[in-house]
């Protein structure tokens, strides 16, 4: 008999392991061992969301309202749109690198209807998930590749306005999309005045951050960041124009396509949080190339700006 | 001594084949067809260098003849940076699809080197048992060593010595380091005397 209870109440103890922890109100409803991930559907009952996720929280990739599945979940989405003001006109290339719930994509074309986006995403799955989880669907003017994100960037022969670089797998850039050479690749696919926008993740400042100003900051000649405040996400905006932009200029630009393109996201606060890449550059860290990037340690690693 | 070189070189090998995927990824990214490429053409190297060691163990095998096969292939390590960068460049630029492009790859840059590190562990295993007769233990012991050195490899490679240096510098290292352990190994002068007894050493000999 009290085996049977130890046996149950060690039963017990498995069950919230499942999922990896979900919380009381949030439900699993779709999870696969891909070829790059592990892929988990969870949707918070309560709050009405639905999110994509690796195995824990810190790992989600992106997230839509159930009841306003057009509107952007995530601050980091709504705050990389703040690039947007950086460029002189609309945006009629377009480049994601990474897709995640496609959220962003979405969200743009829905503004900007004339572009042509392409997306470079590795993980089939991720489309799958994309696709029927998160109402992203591709059209004639917005296409998803298949592929390595930097292959996608070598390969082609097109140019782009506008940039995006959010590839995730966990909570970790692959090493190759993070280099000086891969940025250099990325620069030579911009249009004159292109914008690069990247969504870098760095919950407590730490090595990595500081190696990612100083490799953008020595590719592109002007480079300015926002602060996310819900996460540690920061946005980097590199241009590659004669003048730089500041941030009232950016402010202005802001308001105004707020308006014309009807933004249902404060782009002018965004831009209020412009920040000069100065204030984050430290001459100690280390520029990260093909033949040196230990991404994973260096996030491991405490900054040691001060 | 001679263990020593076989954890090495255990060592070495999955040292490089972790290296080897920062070699591919900047021109044939991160796919699961650059793993697989790189995978099976390691196992491919070192499975031709088992058979080849093990063949080339039964002609007179001395320690001073491995030494100049482990020296071989640190040469090949020293010297890869010059022609990593422009082999993988080409087979780029010829675009091959996917798959082929990371196989071949793989193929020219991996596979020699690793069928010189697969000669080292029968090589060894041969010159061992002809000096001791107590075959099985010493077979086992080599397995052991150079597994757990592929282990301390795997473990040092991806926890440190990615932040030390560059992958090329480290591939550099790894050739000066197999250089370093084979150099005593070529003034020991281990062999295997043939008994002219023994019915083994007599086809030997007749060959």
């Amino acid at each position: 008999m009290l085996q049977k209870i130890y046996l149950a109440a060690f039963c017990l103890m498995l069950i919230p392991l499942k999922g990896f922890a979900l919380e009381p109100s949030e439900k699993l409803i779709f999870e696969k061992n891909s070829l790059y991930q592990y892929i988990q559907v969870i949707e918070d009952t309560v709050k009405k969301e639905r999110y994509v996720r690796n195995q824990r929280r810190e790992m989600t990739q992106g997230g839509i309202y159930l009841n306003a599945p057009d509107k952007l979940r995530f601050e980091f989405t709504q705050l990389l749109f703040v690039s947007l003001a950086f460029l002189d006109g609309d945006p009629n290339d377009v480049l994601f690198i990474g897709l995640g719930a496609g959220a962003m994509p979405k969200y743009f074309t829905v503004r900007y209807p004339d572009a042509i986006i392409d997306i470079a995403e590795i993980d089939p799955d991720m489309l799958d998930v994309a696709q029927k989880y998160f109402y992203f669907k591709e059209n004639e003017r917005m296409k998803v590749h298949v592929e390595d994100g930097r292959l996608f960037v070598k390969r082609t022969k097109k140019k782009y306005d506008w940039i995006i670089l959010d590839a995730y797998q966990n909570d970790y850039i692959p090493f190759h999309l993070t280099t000086l050479e891969f940025l250099k690749e990325v620069k030579s696919r911009l249009k004159e005045n292109g914008v690069v926008a990247a969504n870098i993740t760095s919950p407590r400042r730490n090595k990595f951050f500081d190696s990612m100003v100083m490799t953008y900051k020595k590719t592109f000649p002007h480079l300015a960041i926002f602060k996310g405040k819900k996460s540690g996400n920061f946005i980097f905006v590199a241009t590659t124009g004669s003048e730089n932009r500041d941030r009232d200029s950016v402010e202005a630009r802001a308001r105004k396509i707020q308006a014309a393109r009807r933004f249902d996201i404060d782009l002018e606060e965004f831009a209020s949080r412009y920040e000069p890449s100065e204030v984050y550059e430290w001459v100690g860290a280390k520029i990260l190339t093909d033949d040196f990037a230990p991404v994973n340690l260096y996030q491991h690693q405490k900054s040691e700006a001060q | 001594m001679i263990k020593f070189v076989v954890f090495i070189c255990g060592a070495i090998v999955m040292s490089f084949e972790i290296l080897g995927s920062r070699v591919l990824a900047p021109n044939f990214g991160s796919s699961v067809f650059v793993w697989g490429s790189l995978i099976s053409v390691f196992l491919a190297g070192l499975s031709a260098g088992y058979y080849l060691g093990g063949r080339i163990s039964d002609i007179n095998p001395s320690s001073r003849k491995l030494a100049i096969m482990i020296i071989t292939s640190g040469i090949l390590f020293v010297i890869f940076p010059l022609y990593s960068t422009p082999v993988s460049d080409w087979i780029f630029a010829m675009d091959l699809g996917v798959r082929v492009s990371p196989l071949l790859a793989s193929i020219i840059l991996f596979f020699v080197p690793s069928v010189f590190l697969g000669i080292v562990s029968p090589y060894t295993a041969k010159l061992m048992i002809c000096s001791l007769h107590t075959s099985g233990k010493t077979i086992g012991t080599l397995y052991a060593l150079s597994t757990f050195g592929s282990i301390i490899g795997t473990l040092i490679t991806s926890f440190y010595l990615i932040t030390l240096a560059g992958v090329h510098a480290l591939i550099m290292g790894q050739g000066v380091l197999l250089v370093a352990v084979a150099i005593p190994l070529y003034f020991m002068n281990l062999s295997c005397r043939i008994e002219p007894s023994g019915p083994a050493g007599v086809m030997s000999d007749t060959k």
